[in-house]
């Protein structure tokens, strides 16, 4: 794969992840890591970094303004919970560099499992 | 109950610094189950969250780290700026019961790309623990 190539690639995966984000209303990096590891080679670290750089600019603003439209933001609990998120990113960015991510990166993928499956049968099954 | 918000962001927030992702991922069930919302609001609302560059403090770490690839990120955000518009206007007209169902299910093809991952990695590092010894 030339570098060119590589570049298409990694633009396509993330447009998906970027439908994926518009669609359900997150950032696109819990799909965006695993699929530059998984594809593109990039170590965990280096996967994670990368992923913080896509989300700085507002990928979601386009979104947004398309949710907001609809009357389906509130604007009030979005505004406090912007300040824990901001300080919690630092703490765990600190974090990171200490901890062996494998087993916490496991730990949230059976977390992660568990309330999907529990948010898909109460939305359809209850 | 705002306690409960302000410390709601903060556990989000060291999600995002470990695992490099928005955090919305988190956020749309915690403000469905734990605050009441319905799934539309909660999903715009978690936009909205991620609009302000609230992983800038995660990302200097890394940056200070090495472990940051400006290229492949600056592409990552111009496909994901669009793509996001994209999925907006698919989920918009969608009822909130079908949303949040597939909203599920997205969660649980993100739980296995996420272990699927980890167990490649444990595979390198014993092929790698493997040749050095031999």
């Amino acid at each position: 794969m030339g570098k060119k190539g590589r570049d298409a690639g990694i633009f396509l995966v993330a447009c998906i992840c970027g439908i994926a984000s518009g669609m359900f209303g997150i950032g696109g990096g819990v799909l965006l890591v695993p699929l530059l590891g998984l594809l593109f080679g990039f170590s965990q670290h280096r996967a994670q970094g990368t992923s913080l750089v896509a989300l700085i600019p507002p990928t979601g603003v386009l979104a947004l303004m398309a949710y907001a439209r609809e009357g389906f933001v509130s604007w009030n609990t979005g505004l406090s919970l912007i300040p824990g998120v901001f300080l919690g990113g630092i703490l765990g960015g600190r974090l990171a560099e200490r901890l062996q991510p494998r087993r916490m990166r496991q730990v949230f993928a059976g977390v992660l499992f568990a309330l999907g499956a529990w948010q898909a049968f109460s939305a359809w099954w209850r | 109950m705002t306690l409960i918000i302000l410390l709601l962001g903060l556990g989000v927030g060291v999600l995002v610094g470990l695992l490099g992702i928005g955090g919305g991922v988190v956020l749309v069930p915690a403000m469905v189950y734990l605050l009441g919302m319905d799934q539309h609001l909660a999903q715009g609302t978690s936009l909205f969250i991620l609009l302000p560059p609230i992983g800038l403090g995660a990302l200097r770490e890394y940056w200070k780290q090495g472990q940051v690839d400006l290229r492949p990120g600056t592409l990552c955000a111009l496909g994901m700026l669009l793509g996001a518009y994209g999925g907006s206007l698919v989920a918009l007209p969608l009822a909130s019961r079908h949303l949040k169902g597939l909203f599920g299910c997205f969660l649980v093809l993100s739980a296995i790309l996420l272990w699927r991952k980890g167990q490649l990695e444990d595979g390198f590092a014993a092929a790698k623990g493997e040749s050095a010894r031999g």
